[in-house]
């Protein structure tokens, strides 16, 4: 176990160094630079010329590279090329809208997904199951900013019971205020995610009503129902929360596109303006947090999967 | 059933977090410490109004944070502000300006002579500053006295006191050292609260400000870039103003209770440009074609009906303003002719412009072009991208690399850039150039408007463009908010005389 750990370690530092380079890399191939953008169509060449120099955007890519990266080690993600305000702040700031819609989006997720999951392939060829898995199939084909927008326009618009966008000026002062701002993101995301947890969790409970220990739960006597939800639910779960690794990764780009559409001051909104701006060290240390998260929630999954899992641990070396 | 998932997982979710956001039903006794929200398109890149350009800045901090000796109307008239009269010599080479008794900035030091001859100096010595080129006819900036800064020119400059209303002439204080970054340290009637990147802008009312103090408490400028979102906004009553309301939506808020629809004007030029040092458009009959084949009309119905065609390159609201629209009006079968003539019957042409702006621009330029037998591609880039794409002259000296572009240029008075042969027009036109040195060496304003007049009607037979339209700017605002600018809303938003009621 300890062993394993470690590897998975050894592979996540590695997996952050080549995503540095590669956005490093990436980054540099965008046209036009912060400099010319701060002097706007006002500014002079030898303002430009000036400005360049004085954030060293002047410097050879690889000397900006190893200092940016000697920063990381550091855990320091240097500042804003444009306000000069540290990007850990920044990042931080916005972290405490995007991790809650995070968090609140998979718990949707979740709700909506395993339990119905679980039903449509317990009443399967039955119309309750198989309209389970058909509004699964269209969940998870609808785009999230087309449901977003429906969303808005029954629940806040119509209905009024919820804002249309924005977050509370003052953040989490009013934690019910905060929280109504996200329900709406949330749910846009949480259904699409939810969709696709559906249809795992349908095929692995499918998996699990064909398998022995099921059928000899049932030959005890035990109704196929409850036989799958005592003896089937955990294994089922043990699929779902590794699929969950891989959710995550969809959480963040959901969280992308649904901040720009409810107006929601998180890293996502932030990452698009920022790269819009080309203040790349702030992008730099956007992607580099949403990075390591994605990676470490593979990580925790990937521990808690083989602690959980005996046959993983037998198997293991 | 795929209803239902949906429906109850809202509910749940209302019911854990419902509650307290009721307000009361409006008494219309008015409220002097209400904050008004107000939801704009465009967030500043930063606050450093000496360094960052964008008018987005202009928007929100001029007038309402920071001021200048004088400042300007909605309808672009000159007003005095932190000069209580200002007087311009016969020869037009000296300008003196009475200082306001009493003002104060914000962090309680009273404004001196020597901030406002140091912030003016800063400006016309330091070549990084924004706007610098403003000043360029400054020789000296003196105060004789504790309550008087006159300005001596070594040339007359008839735009000079237009420059002053701007960038060029805010009033910081020498003494202070904030971080022109994050935070502003004016005069004006608001202070600056906060501002969280990325959301929200936030001014508080100056209680100690030397005029009339403002009528509210606050103001929040909230971001939202999404035109939908604004709207959505609007009706839901979560802003209580929303300035350039996308003219396609305006619909969603007719005759929506307790909301009202400006219209103002702007000197928003939406130009279609033609990169005039380059092949084909070195030709004039090229560039005449593309007017001739432009309906402006019927871009202006496709892009929501809320402009006016402009014809040259003055608005309205501008000097040297004259009605040209008569000049290559649309039509097509001439716009062919020419095309035939000039030996270019078959044009490819590519039009690169920035994702702010309506991509129905290009679609229905596509249209148009395709009928006199040009055809258009589009590419809609990122504002950056456009920047160094087609703004930024080659370090090495040769012509820009595009063809067509098309911006918002949105600034007031800047014909001037039509006199620049290195902006990225690349027009030169020496006639017009003279003229416009000329209009600035005017020391009567008259003979200033005739000299931009006469020029403007040079470069709009000349074609270096197609003006395309001047937007008419809506607004959509609250019952109860007064005192709301509704015209020139893009580059200025004075907010010292708004009001609201309970």
């Amino acid at each position: 176990m300890i062993r394993f750990t470690a590897g998975r370690l050894v592979l996540f530092a590695v997996g952050l160094l080549v995503a540095s380079a590669l956005i490093f890399a990436t980054l540099r191939l965008l046209p036009g630079d912060v400099a010319q953008v701060i002097a706007g169509t006002t500014g002079s060449p030898a303002q430009v010329a000036a400005l360049r120099a004085e954030l060293g955007l002047d410097r050879p890519f690889l000397a900006q590279y190893l200092d940016w990266v000697g920063g990381l080690l550091r855990l320091d993600l240097g500042r804003s090329l444009v306000t000069g305000t540290p990007v850990a702040d920044e990042i931080a700031d916005k972290l405490a809208v995007t991790l809650p819609l995070a968090g609140l989006s998979l718990a949707v997720g979740l709700v909506v997904g395993v339990p119905l999951g679980v039903l449509a392939a317990l009443r399967r060829r039955r119309p309750l199951g198989t309209a389970a898995s058909i509004g699964g199939q269209i969940l998870a084909a609808v785009p999230a900013v087309w449901a977003g927008m429906l969303l808005i326009a029954l629940f806040a618009v119509t209905l009024g019971w919820l804002p249309t966008q924005g977050f509370p000026l003052d953040g989490w002062s009013d934690p019910a205020a905060a929280l109504r701002a996200l329900v709406l993101p949330a749910v846009t995301i949480g259904l699409v995610e939810g969709a696709v947890l559906l249809r795992f969790t349908r095929s692995a409970a499918l998996g699990a009503l064909d398998a022995d220990y099921v059928r000899a739960a049932a030959a005890k006597g035990m109704t196929r129902d409850r036989a799958l939800v005592r003896h089937g639910l955990p294994n089922v779960m043990l699929s779902v929360v590794s699929v969950l690794g891989i959710q995550a990764a969809g959480l963040v780009v959901g969280a992308v596109l649904v901040e720009q559409l409810f107006s929601l001051p998180g890293v996502g909104r932030m990452l698009v303006a920022d790269v819009g701006r080309r203040d790349l060290t702030k992008v730099q240390g956007e992607l580099m947090t949403l990075t390591a998260i994605v990676l470490a929630v593979g990580f925790v999954v990937d521990v808690v999967h083989r602690a959980v899992d005996p046959r993983a641990r037998e198997r293991g070396e | 059933m795929r209803t239902l998932p949906l429906l109850a997982a809202v509910t749940a979710l209302v019911l854990v977090t419902a509650g307290c956001t009721s307000s009361p039903d409006p008494t219309g006794a008015p409220d002097d410490d209400a904050t008004v929200t107000v939801g704009l398109v465009l967030e500043p890149t930063d606050l450093d109004i000496r360094r960052t350009a964008g008018i987005a800045l202009d928007q929100v901090l001029i007038d309402n944070v920071y001021q200048g000796l004088v400042g300007r109307t909605q309808d672009n008239e000159i007003v005095d502000v932190l000069a209580s009269s200002h007087e311009v010599s016969d020869d037009g080479l000296t300008y003196t300006f009475t200082l306001a008794e009493g003002v104060t900035f914000h962090d309680g030091a009273a404004l001196t002579a020597e901030d406002v001859v140091w912030s003016l100096q800063q400006v016309a010595d330091d070549d990084s500053l924004a706007n610098h080129g403003d000043l360029a006819a400054v020789d000296a900036v003196t105060a004789p006295d504790e309550s008087t800064v006159v300005i001596t020119l070594s040339r007359p400059d008839s735009a000079l006191l237009f420059s002053l209303t701007g960038r060029a002439g805010l009033v910081l204080e020498q003494q202070a050292d904030n971080d022109l970054s994050t935070t502003a340290n004016g005069t004006g009637p608001f202070t600056l609260e906060g501002w969280t990147q990325g959301d929200n802008l936030r001014l508080s009312r100056n209680d100690d400000y030397w005029g009339t103090p403002a009528a509210v408490g606050g103001v929040v400028f909230r971001y939202i870039p999404d035109p939908s979102a604004r709207i959505n906004a609007s009706l839901s009553g979560d802003i209580d103003v929303q300035t350039a309301v996308d003219a396609t939506l305006r619909s969603q808020l007719d005759g929506v209770d307790g909301l009202t629809v400006s219209e103002g004007r702007t000197t928003d030029k939406y130009t279609l440009a033609f990169n005039n040092a380059v092949e084909p458009f070195t030709d004039p009959r090229v560039r005449k074609a593309i007017r001739l084949a432009v309906d402006n009309d019927a871009l202006i119905a496709a892009t929501g009906g809320s402009a006016v065609d402009q014809g040259g390159p003055i608005p309205e609201l501008d000097p040297g303003y004259r009605d040209l629209t008569d000049v290559d009006a649309y039509d097509p079968d001439a716009a062919r002719a020419l095309l035939e003539e000039s030996g270019q019957g078959d044009l490819d042409l590519t039009l690169e412009y920035a994702n702010v702006y309506p991509a129905a621009i290009g679609d229905v330029l596509t249209t148009q072009l395709k009928a006199v037998g040009i055809t258009l591609t589009v590419e809609q880039v990122d504002f950056s991208t456009w920047l160094s794409d087609v703004f930024v002259a080659p370090s090495d000296g040769s012509p820009r690399d595009f063809q067509l572009s098309m911006v918002n240029h949105a600034e007031t008075h800047d014909f001037g850039n039509w006199a620049d042969p290195d902006y990225y027009f690349g027009y030169d036109s020496p006639a017009v150039q003279g003229l416009y040195a000329e209009s600035l060496a005017a020391t009567d304003p008259a003979d200033a408007d005739e000299a931009l007049a006469e020029a403007a009607a040079i470069v709009a037979d000349d074609a270096p463009a197609e003006w395309l339209y001047t937007t008419t700017t809506l607004t959509a605002i609250r019952d109860g908010i007064t005192g709301f600018p509704t015209s020139s809303t893009t580059t200025r938003l004075d907010l010292s005389s708004l009001a609201a009621t309970e």
